[in-house]
């Protein structure tokens, strides 16, 4: 699948920033009311501890940041759409893309949200692909972020010590395929058949909130541990091997595997079995936790701050998240300005 | 058998072995909630083996998963 390479219709990474809220929430923190201990949660999840927005901090104020970084990274403010990838919106209506881009100075672009759980960033990698290679974007701002700490229910051992808040953005350029930064062939899959295993159900259509709120944990981010443990490790090596093929990539080939961060078991799993060079496996989940669709850039860009990425290494991305959905792509590093928050 | 579960534990999901005699409890050997998944999927792909994670969940040491690993291998019957 190479394509027409000297044809200007690619999305080319060029702007990448992050933001993390202030609040460090540690496992020290967790333990009492949870009923465990530091060793069982760090044992479960690889996790130390993690961001955690302050009430009334809501998930545009961490897109707004990482959006201006990754402006700021890509040397121009400009861009012609703004695509927000959250499970976590301020509001039930309207999107929250539209807020972020008339705060970032760019009302009047296209602004949309994007739904696909923790595999958002993947997502709207395709559609600001679609976007730019359909001829209505030169340059689109992507954003993932997640005020993730909203949905958990506070008693709930199994997710509350797993999820963090962030945010991280990319700016895409309209560009050739073998540039640095060309985003590769994409692979996106979903499973509705397997919707049960990660949810929110109150609030929607089918679960509108009443008065009282339902009392069953209906209201909360709820999953099924095990069955998500499986179905992520399956579902991303799977889509990793299909996205290095239509690269043309081997797996030797492969510099740096920037997966979801899960929890660090699910990475050492997918790992084993994809048969991944341990200095390719790029992580940050003890610091920051699972940050949900913000997960994948946040971690590209703390790696390509600290060095962890370089210029021309060839990177491999896949993710999963509720839905079921799932989806990896490719790309060589480019040369980026990437600022520390 | 009991060397087969022992080499993955190692190998696969990472545990350190040297401690774990066959009388162990399923826990204590680092067979958690997340090991017994990973554990079922290798022993279903690699080894033709097939337990569910629910049925690893409820074994209590590690020779109860020596034995019902002995009991799936068998062919089935003729």
């Amino acid at each position: 699948m190479t394509g027409a390479t000297g044809s200007a219709d690619r999305a080319v990474l060029c702007g990448l920033g992050y933001f993390l809220p202030d609040r460090v929430v540690t496992n020290t923190q967790l333990c009492e009311r949870l009923d465990v201990s530091e060793d069982w949660i760090e044992g479960r999840t690889g996790i130390s501890r993690r961001r955690w927005v302050e009430p009334g901090e809501a998930t545009s104020d961490l897109a707004v940041e990482a959006g201006r970084a990754a402006l700021k990274s890509a040397g121009s403010g400009l861009v012609d759409a703004v695509v927000l990838a959250t499970t976590t919106p301020d509001y039930r209506c309207p999107a929250t893309a539209p807020d972020v881009a008339a705060r970032l100075g760019l009302s009047g672009v296209a602004a949309f949200d994007v739904s696909a759980v923790c595999t958002g960033f993947v997502y709207g990698l395709a559609t600001a692909a679609g976007f730019i290679a359909a001829g209505f974007a030169e340059r689109v701002l992507l954003i993932a972020a997640e005020a993730f700490s909203t949905l958990l229910d506070p008693d709930d051992r199994t997710t509350q010590p797993i999820f963090g808040d962030g945010a991280g953005a990319v700016v895409l350029r309209r560009g050739r395929a073998d540039e640095p930064g060309a985003i590769g062939p994409l692979v996106l899959g979903s499973d509705g058949d397997r919707s049960e295993l990660i949810t929110v159900k109150a609030g929607g259509s089918r679960l509108p909130f009443r008065v009282p709120a339902p009392d069953d944990g209906s209201q909360y981010f709820q999953m099924r541990g095990r069955e998500v443990f499986r179905q992520s490790v399956e579902r991303m090596s799977a889509a990793a091997a299909e996205a290095l093929e239509a690269a043309g990539w081997q797996l030797s080939d492969v510099d740096r595997v920037v997966t979801h961060q899960a929890n660090a078991r699910v990475s050492a799993a997918l790992a084993t079995r994809l048969g991944l060079r341990r200095d390719a496996v790029t992580q940050n989940i003890a610091d920051v936790g699972n940050t949900a669709a913000a997960s994948i850039p946040v971690l590209l860009a703390q790696a390509a701050s600290n060095g962890t990425l370089e210029p021309g290494h060839r990177v491999l991305l896949a993710a999963f998240g509720g839905g079921l959905t799932w989806g990896a792509t490719t790309l060589t590093w480019p040369e980026l300005e990437v600022h520390d928050t | 058998m009991y060397e087969l579960l022992k080499s993955v534990m190692a190998e696969v999901l990472l545990l350190d072995v040297d401690e774990v005699r066959p009388d162990a409890s399923r826990e204590d050997a680092g067979l958690d909630s997340l090991a017994v998944v990973e554990l079922s999927m290798v022993l279903s792909q690699h080894h033709g083996i097939e337990i569910t994670d629910d049925e690893l969940l409820e074994l209590e040491t590690v020779a109860e998963i020596v034995a019902l690993m002995e009991q799936r291998k068998r062919p089935a019957a003729a």
